[in-house]
């Protein structure tokens, strides 16, 4: 065992500021690393000590630079590292160079990595383990005939995936054999760009389900449990919006039969740190699995707010070798929590990214209330990187009370200079299906005709305000001394236009 | 207001879905909704920026852009367009929006700033509405752009590899 003492932070953003906070609370150092694109973020004022690495001629990010985050470490000293989530958070080489160099890498083995990153593999393994699985290639596949010869076995819709990826790229859904030569081009070009490997795999495609995923912890001695289920349907274009835990369809029976089925593959790839492994769930209660993500995942903070264990504590206790202090019988669930991913993005304009500099920001403060944030007022949400803002986690004796915490705490969310998904979760929070809980993965695409509710008179009030801008930039003499209450200038809203940069 | 110029008796806000709403000038701090009256107050502080205070409740308030009449507020985090109009201009628009016809040409334009990875129709081809023209790539998402009527496309103004603002014209199309 290895009392780690200084871990080197592999990541920006809230995840970043997430990390740091336990890491210190457990007496641990951070070192963080400034990025030309972000100098002055949120995350840099919490750590120890700061790296720089602002060379701008440089044509990745740090974050995705195995050798330099390597040269990073040892130069300050890190004896550990933490990737985050996205970026080199799933890359087993990294993994393994961590490795070679003495660093802890807090996460999984370079081997459960692979096996679980590469999804041909992961369905074998699956497979052999008897896991509910949908019915799929057994391998990549050569070309759109072979993609046709398996979607003629499985039956319409399948879907084409890449066989390295994740997020929803390089996915194409195929409903009948005259679509299958253009997607399957689509799907193999759009891998290859985004994972270097053009090698994609057909699989049933389930219509209408609900992902559901389990948060697993293990350690390096064999001791594998489950903290129960996250709720991920609300998403669109395979990203995820708003997640729970628990999960309204689940009960304890298919809980227990989920959640072992999910220890099952972990155990069968002797699988350590914190980890999850994503089902969907269809009408039937018929489960299939999906992935296994080999990481903390961004919507880790609804499993801690259930059960109340911190999962970053628990993923730099079993990288430093320490055995599982708990046991499945201690689990308990409590309550019920929402998370909520503010972003920057015009909902108006289908989610379109919208970056800008934050003016104001400011969060309820309050019991059943946290928020997880890298930015605060002046910090930019640049292109370059996710455009997440924060993330409101709000939780409830049940799911009731829940939604209607959740309700309050959006009202009292106030963020100035850039638009974001606010509008979004307030409309969300008010819809019956999503209140229902019945609501599947394809709720965004079908069931909702618009993504924001406008409030009673707020076109009235918006109309008001246009007039009045008129009035002041047209009909009135002194455009400059206007005054308002307390003989307020009114220069500071005026024209102030919004610079969109890229 | 200026002696000199015919004076104004009111301003009309027009929507961008179709609605109307009038305001008397002199333009008072009071919005009638359903025969109530209610104060409006727009504020600006330290803590919260400038913001509309709205039956006791503050609302934050921005202006995204201005062009000419033409006015787009964010209002509570939502965006709203409106064109606004005196009686006269009011009254010219309808002269010459009953001359000029209907437009034949939809210009189709990226929604938000990315790049193009892929164009996926020729120029002279014929679309459906829903159809696929472009795949945009902004923040890790691909993004379908596709044909909002049936059609012929006219013009493709982009390529592959391209980066493109917001607003940018990808595509125009000739309705049918």
């Amino acid at each position: 065992m290895k009392k780690i003492k200084r871990i080197l932070i592999a990541n920006r953003g809230e995840i970043a500021v997430r990390i740091m906070r336990t890491a210190q609370l457990m007496g641990i150092k951070c070192t963080a690393i400034r990025t030309a694109a972000e100098p002055n973020a949120m995350y840099l004022s919490l750590a120890d000590n700061v790296h720089d690495e602002v060379d701008e001629s440089s044509e990745i990010t740090v974050f995705l630079d195995i050798e330099k985050l390597i040269s990073i470490a040892l130069e300050t000293k890190c004896d550990a590292l933490h990737p985050g989530y996205g970026f080199l958070a799933e890359n087993a080489y990294f993994a393994e160079r961590c490795r070679d160099n003495g660093i802890i890498f807090i996460g999984p083995s370079p081997d459960s990595i692979y096996k679980m990153g590469n999804k041909t593999v992961a369905k074998q393994i699956a497979l052999k383990h008897k896991i509910p699985m949908a019915m799929g290639s057994p391998g990549s596949i050569a070309d759109e005939d072979e993609a046709l010869k398996h979607a003629e076995r499985i039956g319409y819709p399948v879907i084409i995936k890449a066989a390295s990826g994740g997020g929803g790229r390089g996915m194409r859904i195929v409903r009948q054999a005259s679509e299958m030569e253009k997607m399957f081009t689509l799907a193999s070009r759009e891998a290859e760009k985004s994972f270097n490997d053009p090698s994609v795999f057909v699989e049933k495609y389930i219509e209408n389900p609900k992902h559901i995923e389990f948060q697993i912890l293990g350690d390096m001695h064999g001791n594998i449990i489950h903290l129960g289920e996250r709720e991920c349907s609300i998403q669109r274009k395979h990203q995820k919006l708003l997640e729970e835990a628990p999960s309204p369809a689940l009960d304890e029976e298919l809980r227990e039969r989920m959640g072992s089925m999910a220890v099952r593959l972990a155990k069968a790839v002797g699988y350590y740190s914190a980890g999850t492994v994503e089902f969907l769930l269809d009408s039937d209660r018929n489960f299939y699995f999906m992935e296994m993500n080999t990481r903390i995942q961004v919507e880790h903070p609804v499993t801690e707010m259930i059960t109340g264990i911190d999962l970053i504590e628990q993923q730099i206790r079993i990288a430093g070798g320490e055995e599982l202090s708990l046991r499945q019988d201690d689990i308990r669930l409590e309550g019920w929590a929402i998370e909520c991913r503010i972003n920057a993005e015009d909902v108006q304009a289908g989610f379109a990214p919208a970056p800008g500099r934050i003016e104001k920001i400011s969060f309820p403060v309050g019991p059943g209330i946290r928020v997880d944030t890298g930015v605060s007022a002046g910090s930019s949400i640049v292109a370059s990187y996710d455009s997440m803002i924060a993330k409101l986690i709000v939780t409830g004796s049940d799911r009731r009370h829940a939604i209607t915490n959740t309700k309050l705490a959006l009202d009292a969310i106030w963020i100035k200079g850039t638009k974001t998904t606010l509008p979004f979760f307030r409309m969300l929070m008010r819809n019956h299906l999503f209140q229902s809980g019945t609501f599947t993965t394809a709720f965004i695409e079908k069931d909702l005709d618009k993504y924001y509710n406008t409030g009673e008179y707020e076109e009235t009030i918006a109309a008001w305000l246009a007039t009045k801008l008129f009035v002041e930039e047209n009909l009135t003499e002194k455009k400059a001394n206007i005054s308002f209450d307390q003989g307020k200038e009114l220069t500071p809203w005026l024209l102030r236009k919004r610079l969109t940069q890229f | 207001m200026k002696p000199d110029k015919p004076e104004i008796k009111k301003l009309y806000a027009l929507s961008n879905d179709g609605q109307k709403f009038t305001f008397t000038l002199p333009l008072k701090n009071i919005i009638k909704v359903n025969k109530r009256e209610y104060k409006i107050e727009l504020r600006e502080d330290e803590k919260y920026g400038v913001h509309v205070l709205w039956k006791n409740r503050r609302y934050p308030v921005e202006i995204v852009r201005t062009k000419q009449n033409r006015y787009e507020i964010l209002f509570n985090d939502i965006s709203h367009i409106f064109t606004v109009e005196t009686p006269i201009s009011m009254q010219r628009k309808k002269v010459l929006g009953s001359a000029h016809g209907r437009n034949q040409n939809l210009v189709v334009r990226a929604p938000m700033p990315g790049k193009i990875v892929d164009v996926l129709v020729r120029e002279n081809a014929e679309v459906m509405r829903g159809e696929a023209l472009v795949i945009l790539e902004a923040m890790k998402m691909q993004n379908e752009i596709q044909a909002e009527a049936n059609g012929t496309v006219t013009s493709i103004a982009v390529k592959p590899g391209q980066n493109v603002m917001k607003d940018d014209i990808l595509a125009e199309i000739t309705v049918k």
